[in-house]
């Protein structure tokens, strides 16, 4: 790097008074140095103009024997002027240019400080802290063909009033060496920034459709806008379409709607976009962000307009989803200018944050994509553990009760249904026979359904155990009915306490004994099984005393309700008792007609004298042949009982 | 750590470390070029900035950083980055700057090539 030359007036600091054609001579070729190392300076690759200023105002001070002296560059997105070099060095507020005022500025090569054209006086008025400090006596425009650059303002010249002719020439030629660099600059300064946005752009697109997560997403894709345009906040909504509303999904910085009402409510922010919002003037942000979901197309919002974050200056644009839907909308806030200033979004801007949004839209796609297969795939292995469940719920044989026979079928919708039935041993050589039908699927039907069996085994042998300790005695129907309501409240408590109110088992239970042939049964809002007698004629049990289904009511309520109740029944060889749960009789075919309690009974009623096992066969394929090319839309369950 | 924004000198005999922690943006930028414009007044022109926990900077910290190595150019001074993520580092060789300040993985190898 050249080292900086020497102000001329130290040079000549002993030949002050001189004013000789030698001194003249000197001062040219001094100019002429300084001119090439102006030229030196700008092709050095050093574009940023406001470092390289106080080396040009020198220049220019020096060659014309100036001791004091200011230049200011016009920033035309603010529409003022910013000292970036001054002689006393001292700090300056911008000075804001009025529209007309420019036009005046363009057509003056030189202005007097104190007797500025008219249309500059107001000008030269808001100027005037900056001119007294420096004590400016003349005004030159920096411009290049019609579009105002800057200016550069000069102090007392030394030993004269006015600059000769010559010297106004020279400076006329320094300060279009000075509008050159300007201009250089500026080009520079725009090719960087625009070099360094669709670095960035081509840079972060890929790497935010990495992202697997959606909250880094969301965050990658806030603070990449935000860089991208130079904001200083940024914020992503994404819409839920049923709700029509739009919800804050990240904000940057995090205090950016710290200050809203409903962040105040600790609510989040959300919009409602659904119904419609009057037009006004001058919509607010909450307008303009619903207008960009609505309309699909970008918005803008004033400081003086910013309901929601602070008075900013936002931009939105919409995020589009794969399918032309519109998945959020993404803000960015307060574009940055080099010195602290705020300007307005530009045309490219908007361009740009699309172009951005776009990408920022296959990449959230992306990431929810991702959470949803971890979801399903979560759901797959939660499904398997329930089947497993399941599966171990449901008796693989069911045992030989001498003088019966036995035979069940489960068939689940899914790969977990919500059926089950079981026949349990109790100790005084009676059975237990339960069905039951819990709603729900998957999991938490798996666990409610091992719950019930869990709690129904508990009840069963606690039941025994008093048996066994002389209390009551097997055979006093009335205390089995007390025991086997009591059960029900029991296993209702145990259900309502292990789930909510949609999660709810129907549930019959039969007692069998077998010396007796006396079945006494309890419904909780099951399908009341079917009797067929050996001579064809039948009857629905606890059609009468049907309960209501177990973890539906709290006991209290229950009791208030209808109470549970047993009632028992004489079983005579030949008869057929058939447990079904509702996928039976609510099979469809497809004319959608349902199988019915009606065809479940002409089918028992055909198939009564086979054996248990073939009854159960035949009702199966009375079933399937009913449902022909239909979809299964539920479990379907039979339990069937027969006295030899 | 985006949303903090802090600027850490650490002065050794013949050089300094400026960590920066926050959105290197106008605001940080120009808090960044005071402190470094301090030290070259100062003269020390040896200077190792650690943007470990600057994540993000826009074209108004890059022209800021830009200024500075000027600043040291004319001091015949050096300037080594550290602590860049491999987008910044990336960014850096194509706006040129890795070009007149050195580019390395942590402080030590920072400061050992000053």
């Amino acid at each position: 790097m050249k080292a900086p030359s020497k102000p001329l007036g130290d040079s000549l600091g002993t030949h002050k008074t001189q004013n000789t054609a030698e001194q003249t001579m000197e001062r040219l070729i001094f100019s002429l140095s300084e001119l090439e190392h102006l030229g030196q300076t700008l092709i050095s690759g050093h574009s940023n103009f406001n470092h390289s200023s106080k080396t040009y105002l020198r220049i220019t001070l020096g060659t014309l024997q100036i001791r004091r002296g200011a230049i200011l560059r016009y920033h035309a997105t603010g529409q003022n002027l910013d000292v970036v070099a001054a002689t006393p060095e001292s700090m300056f507020s911008p000075i804001p240019v009025e529209e007309d005022e420019l036009e005046a500025l363009l057509q003056h090569s030189f202005i007097d400080n104190a007797d500025p054209p008219e249309p500059l006086k107001q000008f030269f008025a808001r100027s005037a802290e900056l001119s007294e400090t420096i004590d400016i006596r003349l005004w030159v425009p920096l411009k290049i063909q019609d579009e105002f650059l800057g200016m550069i303002g000069l102090g007392k010249f030394l030993a004269r009033d006015t600059l000769e002719a010559w010297e106004k020439e020279l400076l006329t030629t320094l300060t279009h060496q000075i509008s050159i660099a300007i201009a250089y600059s500026q080009m520079v300064e725009g090719i960087q920034s625009e070099k360094f946005r669709l670095f960035m752009l081509a840079e972060s697109a890929p790497q935010i459709c990495q992202l697997l997560q959606p909250e880094d997403a969301a965050e990658q894709v806030v603070q990449q806008a935000v860089s991208l345009l130079d904001a200083n906040a940024g914020a992503l909504m994404l819409t839920h379409t049923e709700q029509q509303e739009l919800e804050m999904h990240y904000a940057f910085p995090e205090t950016l709607i710290e200050n809203t009402a409903a962040q105040e409510n600790g609510d989040g922010l959300v919009i409602s976009y659904g119904e419609d919002t009057p037009a006004s003037q001058e919509p607010t942000s909450e307008d303009v962000l619903k207008s960009v979901v609505k309309e699909g197309i970008p918005g803008h919002c004033l400081p003086t307009s910013d309901t929601l974050f602070g008075g900013k200056n936002l931009m939105a644009v919409p995020i589009p989803g794969r399918d032309g839907d519109i998945l959020g909308v993404l803000v960015v806030g307060d574009k940055e200018e080099r010195g602290g200033r705020i300007t307005s979004f530009t045309d490219e801007d908007v361009v740009l944050l699309d172009s951005f949004a776009k990408q920022a839209g296959v990449a959230i796609q992306n990431a929810q994509l991702h959470q949803e297969a971890l979801e399903a795939r979560q759901l797959q292995a939660e499904m398997e553990e329930a089947r497993k469940i399941q599966v171990n719920l449901i008796p693989e044989t069911l045992p030989d009760i001498p003088g019966y026979e036995v035979a069940g079928h489960y068939e689940p919708r899914g790969p977990v249904g919500g059926d089950y039935y079981d026949c349990l041993p109790l100790a005084t050589g009676h059975w237990g026979l339960a069905i039951a039908d819990v709603s729900g699927k998957g999991m938490q039907a798996a666990l409610l359904m091992a719950t019930l069996r869990a709690g129904l085994i508990s009840e069963l042998s606690r039941a025994e155990s008093m048996v066994g300790a002389g209390l009551p005695s097997p055979y006093d129907q009335s205390a089995l009915y007390a025991e086997i309501a009591s059960m029900a409240m029991i296993l209702n408590s145990l259900l309502y306490a292990s789930g909510t109110e949609e999660k709810y088992a129907t549930f019959f239970y039969s007692h069998l004994n077998p010396e007796t042939d006396v079945l006494t049964t309890l419904n909780a809002g099951h399908n009341p099984p079917l009797l067929i007698r050996k001579d064809g004629s039948y009857k629905w049990l606890g059609e009468d005393v049907g309960g209501i289904p177990l973890g539906m009511f709290p006991n209290d309520m229950v009791s208030s309700i209808a109470e549970y109740e047993a009632e028992h029944v004489q079983l005579a060889s030949g008869d057929v008792v058939v447990y079904y749960t509702d996928g039976v009789t609510e099979t469809v075919n497809v004319e959608d007609d349902y199988y019915e309690e009606e065809r479940l009974v002409e089918a028992s009623q055909a198939c009564k004298d086979e054996h248990a096992e073939a009854i159960r066969k035949y009702l199966h394929s009375s079933v399937m042949e009913f449902q022909g090319e239909a979809d299964q839309f539920d479990d379907l369950t039979l339990l069937i009982l027969r006295k030899q | 750590m985006l949303n903090k924004f802090d600027i850490q000198i650490r002065e050794a005999e013949e050089h300094a470390i400026i960590e920066t922690t926050g959105y290197l943006n106008d605001a940080l930028g120009e808090q960044l070029s005071e402190k470094a414009q301090e030290l070259i007044q100062g003269g020390c022109v040896q200077l190792v900035i650690n943007l470990e926990k600057t994540t993000l900077i826009n074209s108004i910290g890059i022209s800021i950083l830009i200024e500075i190595i000027e600043a040291l150019e004319e001091r015949e001074g050096t300037l080594n980055f550290c602590g860049l993520s491999s987008t910044q580092e990336r960014t850096f060789r194509m706006m040129a700057i890795a070009k007149y300040a050195g580019i390395f993985p942590d402080e030590e190898s920072a400061v050992a090539n000053l």
